[in-house]
């Protein structure tokens, strides 16, 4: 198995020839400004309310600390992450895995609530911003799960969290 | 098998599904000119992701080996596959280890392209896929029909009904918000007993070794985040040079694709979880072989957003099941020919060549040429039709003999019943138009 493997990797290799060079082109400069992160939210179907009014919608909302069971995540009815920063263009947030309890809990939880503090124009100023790899695991997370597989009807709630409420902190 | 033409004829009688079909992805293409026309930059995006993947395909073999040493180096096993049977023996032997008899995979267009469902069943190994389509699919022994939209040639009606033998639901239930979560419920069952998750790849950066995969159900993530085991599976096409170029696809790929601003999820895997193992299997199947070739090369810079397809005047009426291949629409017809060319040689032909699938792709992939290649390459190869080659040759005849033209034209003018028949498949559906008294020619020499 594994001398076959590595025959299989010289001779993938050996069959790739060089091409004519092609420049590689460097940073994309031409990106606009102006997004609303807030309509993209909307877009997203991300619902945005101050800290008091979470206080109301999710008083039994918990944060959780480490654990090495994602498992035992399951039966979260709502979660409250840090999330590092967010998107305007798209209304994405990046998440890492050091700010959750377990790469799944942003998924398996059913209601999700993301802290937001800073927010950045493009994808483009995200990539800028995060620089290298830093975690084992990131993401950008717009919106609560959703499908819309059959007959093209948006339904929320798929597989990951059924809902996302977003509050901007300063 | 059954060719392009004909399978289309059967999609097409039922003629109130087709409408929808038809309608249902122009709506789609519609909302991808919506969103990609906010972005006054789009045309420099497009430009600009297009010289990444050129760039990129001029020196694969480079970026492939970075790529390796950087995923390795992050403790992510690497695995090279010359074929689809190699990628799937690789496959059952990563999971061949594990107890568990049941695994999760999440929509890898690529493993539907090796048949890898089928193979490991035959391994006693059940896979259980877990995008809400594909999963619609799987209960009913299809295939998916379209790459981004798996069930979209099927009816809430069917959906409930497939539901209803599957997973007990009443009979009779067709409202998509609770087939959808009666997925959920079942689905989450085997996320949270499942050992072993497959997951596709949608772009690996050499510079970093981590790999992202975008869908916005979640289900990669549950699958690939709960497994001990997770194995990526892509083709070697996939690799980008650097982390920032992530930017200019994830801003093109689901703008292109559903007119979304962008995934819901866009999962940067770069190191295994504590105590999880990693595999990633590139995938060659001929796709050195493309590469290779001047010609067809353009065609592995593909992102698979499917904006061809919802573009397609000829998929929106014929369905994702007519082109027999696991991609279809108009790159699947560029692709499909390049693996067997007897097998796919109607795939070209299925085609207006109105050229709209290259005006949507985001990496500019002259989609609407190599099929006009693909046809010049096939006819030569002698594997056109009899029909179509002696027609070809009849016209190409014709059309080099003057005086036989000009026959032939005063003749047909008159007894044009003879073209007008059911042997010429050209007016299976069409009407054709009183042929005027004169030609051009005489009624201009008359003035």
């Amino acid at each position: 198995m594994v001398q076959k493997t590595m025959s299989s990797r010289d001779q993938i290799l050996g069959k790739i020839e060089p091409l004519e060079p092609v420049q590689y082109p460097g940073a994309f400069t031409k990106a606009s400004e102006g997004f609303d992160f807030m309509a993209s939210l909307a877009v997203v179907g991300a619902r945005v309310v101050s800290p008091s009014e979470l206080e109301e919608l999710f008083p039994g909302r918990r944060r959780f600390d480490k654990t090495m069971d994602g498992l035992s995540l399951a039966d979260v009815e709502v979660l409250e992450i840090d999330g590092e920063f967010g998107v305007a263009e798209n209304g994405a947030i990046w998440l890492t895995e050091e700010a959750m309890p377990h790469r799944v809990a942003p998924f398996i939880c059913q209601h999700l609530v993301i802290n937001v503090t800073e927010i950045v124009p493009t994808m483009h100023a995200a990539y800028a911003r995060l620089g290298g790899v830093k975690s084992g695991f990131g993401l950008f997370l717009a919106g609560p799960s959703k499908t819309a597989d059959i007959e093209q009807s948006l339904v929320v709630g798929a597989h990951g969290a059924r809902s996302l409420t977003i509050v901007i902190r300063s | 098998m059954i060719s392009h033409a004909d399978a289309s004829e059967i999609f097409i009688s039922d003629s109130e599904r087709t409408d929808w079909h038809d309608e249902t992805l122009w709506f789609v293409r519609a909302k991808r000119d919506k969103v990609s026309k906010v972005l006054p930059e789009w045309e420099d995006l497009r430009e600009h992701a297009s010289q990444i993947k050129d760039h990129t395909l001029a020196n694969l073999g480079e970026y492939l080996r970075a790529f390796e040493a950087k995923a390795q180096a992050n403790g992510i096993h690497v695995h090279w596959a010359a074929d689809a049977a190699e990628h799937n023996a690789i496959v059952h032997g990563i999971i061949a280890s594990q107890s568990s008899k049941v695994l999760v995979k999440s929509k890898s267009m690529l493993t539907e392209e090796c048949h890898l469902n089928d193979y490991l069943a035959s391994k006693g190994i059940e896979v259980v896929d877990t995008d809400l389509g594909e999963r619609i699919v799987q209960f009913r022994n299809e295939v998916p029909s379209h790459i981004v939209l798996p069930a979209i040639h099927l009816k809430k009606e069917d959906v409930g009904e497939t539901f209803h033998q599957h997973l007990g639901t009443p009979k009779g239930n067709k409202d998509p918000q609770f087939l959808t979560e009666a997925a959920r419920q079942h689905l989450r069952g085997h996320f949270l007993a499942s050992e072993v998750a497959i997951t596709g790849v949608n772009f690996a950066v050499a510079e970093t070794g981590e790999f992202v995969v975008c869908t916005n159900e979640g289900n990669a993530d549950m699958g690939a985040h709960l497994a001990k085991v997770h194995i990526a599976c892509m083709g070697i096409e996939k690799i980008i040079p650097k982390r920032e170029d992530l930017a200019v696809f994830l801003r093109l790929l689901a703008r292109s694709a559903t007119g979304q601003l962008i995934t819901t999820y866009s999962s940067h895997f770069h190191l295994p979880r504590e105590g999880q193992e990693v595999h990633i299997v590139f995938l060659d199947n001929g796709r050195t072989r493309q590469l290779a070739d001047s010609k067809y090369k353009n065609s592995l810079k593909c992102i698979r957003c499917a904006a061809c397809f919802n573009t397609c005047p000829v998929y929106r009426r014929s369905g994702g099941h007519s082109y027999h291949q696991p991609v279809a629409g108009p790159i699947g017809s560029i692709l499909a020919p390049n693996v067997d060319k007897k097998a796919n040689v109607d795939l070209p032909f299925a085609s207006t060549l109105c050229g709209s699938c290259s005006n949507v792709c985001p990496v500019k992939i002259n989609i609407h040429e190599q099929l006009w290649f693909w046809r010049q390459d096939l006819m030569s190869a002698g594997l056109a039709p009899a029909v179509k080659t002696v027609g070809m040759k009849m016209m190409a005849f014709v059309l080099a003999n003057p005086v036989i033209y000009r026959l032939g034209g005063a003749f047909l003018r008159r007894f044009s019943g003879l073209l007008n028949n059911r042997l010429n498949p050209w007016y299976k559906q069409r009407e054709m138009p009183v042929a005027p008294k004169d030609s051009f020619q005489e009624w201009y020499k008359k003035r």
